[in-house]
């Protein structure tokens, strides 16, 4: 028996006991993200296509997935996905800039031997391969904020549908703000927990701290990780600006039809 | 302007100096990273002077094309003993850059300047990296900057509990490295330390911390659980260590212990998510039915599961994209490619999911205690 097979035949079972309909269809949009990943990456090998273009394609279809397949299309979700994709769009350029500047793209000195036996020279742009990397990381966390901010905020105008949209953009700051450290702290623990092999080699080589600031490995993890801040950050005031904005035009719009 | 101005007259003695102290630490570090050669050993050179050599196109055994260059360097050393002396350097670097930097002048990177001097009298060096202190630096000013704008008090909170938990790492790690004691009982104790900071730190004494913090500590512990018991009945068929190769320790421990602390952060979110909006429900109504409570819980927990896991799926996995193309660009089987590169990120990332579904009725139950208790109490 394979882990894998055994690992995700327990995680459906919980997620179908638990989360019902749901839980199930939580499930499939992880198996749906996973093929996306996978066409990206075939896509990507061809050094025809630009892999930052590709990454927006596949943040697109990853967000529709994440946002209308596990919950359904309705405003809250269409203005989640419209912030997401505007988040996403200026993260890029600043990710780009960095991965330039810092030059963190590609290997390592300490991942040597894992890729000493490649040919290395093998046509693909890594610096935009790096910045796509980033974005693709933080895609799961900006759409989660998204909606986190879009949601309640519907239920609160519904509640007081007197609020003018800057009182409605505040208490959407509000939400935002509530859930903006745990959600880098999230993203924090993930990043860890995927390179801690490569931490506890750091300790091994008995790096001083001026080497593993300086080196490519940590450095681009840490950048990983800030970007990722960033980007959360970033989406909350785009989500509760737009939501505040549609929520109530949306609104005056019933009310002259009404008279 | 007018806006700006407006804003600043509006800001109060106390915000003064809290942006007053934000600049000063600003500045100071920024002074610092820009100007701390001397305390690095390894000598640094500051490129003053490039010209580029050759250009060639290869085509390597798989017929990828691209192209390599060859770049004359001279660096001026700007610390140790051979300061203010200029070396020469020879650089290759190929338009795709996995393995080797375009340098450009005026960067600084570390150096290693080789004895012997050529026969024009000059000495040559060979680059080791670049010095990317700096950008770090102001990266993570970028970083905080953004989390107190937006965040306020919770991004500084953010950001407090970031560097708490990097430092605590960081001593747990040498913890490791320097005595026996098995990484999984230090990654135990680590997992207790960051879950009781950072959730007390941002949401403060009271019986919503506590109920979040053991839902916390039982949901990673069931997911630790449960991917040791499956690796340990399958045999760890299907896991491949490979990309763990350069570590002299053994892989599955420190597998184990990065799927632990991994999944922590999420299940953490995903507990006091819970109880928190459990609290709030209760405290608006403090008659409230348990089973009104148990059912809004599993509402949240049902809209929470798909994104939470969907978070961990992609920090997990994405990092593995620019090796899967390095294999595939080699004409690697896609089917080994995948298992090799991608099964224990995909195990972290299933395990993770199952830490997250199991809190919410661990969660669930906690709270409704401690509600209960204090329902009982007043």
């Amino acid at each position: 028996m394979n882990v894998l097979f055994v690992l995700a035949a327990i995680l459906f079972i919980l997620m179908l006991t638990i989360g019902g309909a749901k839980g199930a269809r939580s499930f499939i949009s992880l198996f749906l993200n996973f093929i996306v990943i996978l066409v990206t990456v075939i896509f990507m090998a061809s050094p025809l296509v630009d892999p930052i273009l590709l990454t927006m394609i596949a943040c697109v279809v990853i967000s529709c997935i994440n946002l209308f397949y596990i919950n359904e299309v309705n405003s809250k979700t269409t203005v989640a996905f419209i912030s997401t994709i505007i988040t996403i769009g200026i993260l890029f350029f600043f990710i780009y800039f960095i991965t330039k500047k810092v030059q963190i793209q590609g290997f390592g000195e300490e991942e040597f031997e894992e890729i000493r036996i490649f040919s290395l020279y093998i046509g693909i742009d890594f610096i935009r391969l790096s910045a796509s990397v980033i974005i693709m990381s933080t895609i799961g966390a900006i759409t989660d904020v998204a909606i986190s901010i879009t949601s309640p905020m519907k239920e609160i105008f519904h509640h007081n549908p007197h609020l003018k949209s800057k009182e409605l953009f505040t208490s959407g700051m509000t939400i935002g703000k509530d859930i903006l450290g745990s959600n880098t702290n999230t993203l924090f623990f993930a990043f860890i927990g995927g390179y801690m092999a490569l931490l506890i080699w750091f300790k091994d080589l008995s790096y001083s701290f001026g080497e593993v600031v300086n080196s490519k490995i940590f450095s681009s993890e840490m950048i990983m990780i800030m970007c990722a801040g960033i980007g959360i950050a970033l989406v909350i005031p785009i989500a509760a600006g737009i939501n505040a904005w549609y929520l109530v035009r949306t609104k005056q719009k019933e009310m002259k039809n009404d008279e | 302007m007018k806006i700006i101005l407006k804003n600043i007259q509006k800001l109060s003695k106390k915000q003064y100096i809290y942006i007053a102290i934000i600049a000063f630490c600003l500045l100071t570090s920024i002074i610092f990273v820009y100007n701390n050669h001397s305390l690095y050993k390894r000598p640094i050179g500051q490129i003053t002077e490039i010209s580029l050599e050759e250009k060639d196109e290869v085509v390597d055994r798989y017929g990828n094309e691209d192209e390599v260059f060859k770049q004359q360097i001279i660096a001026h050393i700007l610390n140790g003993e051979q300061k203010g002396e200029e070396v020469y350097i020879t650089n290759e670097y190929s338009s795709s850059g996995s393995y080797d930097h375009k340098y450009e002048a005026g960067q600084e990177v570390f150096i290693h300047i080789q004895n012997h001097t050529t026969e024009d009298g000059e000495t040559s060096a060979s680059i080791t990296d670049v010095k990317r202190d700096k950008y770090l630096v102001m990266i993570a000013w970028v970083f905080i900057l953004t989390l107190l704008l937006i965040g306020k008090r919770q991004g500084l909170f953010a950001s407090v509990s970031l560097a708490i938990n990097i430092i605590l790492l960081s001593y747990a790690l040498d913890l490791y490295v320097h005595t026996s004691i098995n990484l999984l009982w230090i990654s135990g104790i680590l997992a207790i330390l960051f879950t009781v900071f950072s959730l007390l730190l941002v949401n403060g004494f009271n019986e919503k911390t506590y109920a979040a913090i053991i839902a916390t500590l039982l949901g990673t512990f069931f997911a630790l659980f449960v991917a040791y018991v499956t690796m340990w009945l399958t045999n760890e068929n299907g896991l491949r260590y490979e990309e763990m190769q350069f570590l002299t320790r053994p892989y599955d421990i420190v597998f184990l212990a990065g799927l632990f602390i991994g999944s922590l952060g999420a299940v953490m979110d995903v507990a006091i998510s819970i109880s928190s909006a459990m609290f709030e429900l209760y405290h608006k109504n403090n008659n409230i039915s348990p089973d009104a409570l148990k059912k809004s819980g599993f509402d949240i927990g049902r809209d929470i599961m798909g994104t939470m896991t969907n978070i961990l799926f992609f920090a997990y996995i994405s990092g593995s994209i620019p090796t899967l193309i390095l294999y595939l660009k080699n004409h690697s089987q896609l089917g080994f490619t995948l298992s090799i590169n991608l099964s224990l990120e995909l195990a972290r990332a299933l395990a993770g999911g199952i830490g997250i579904v199991i809190t919410i009725p661990i969660g669930l139950y906690t709270t409704l205690y401690f509600i209960e208790r204090k329902r009982a109490k007043s």
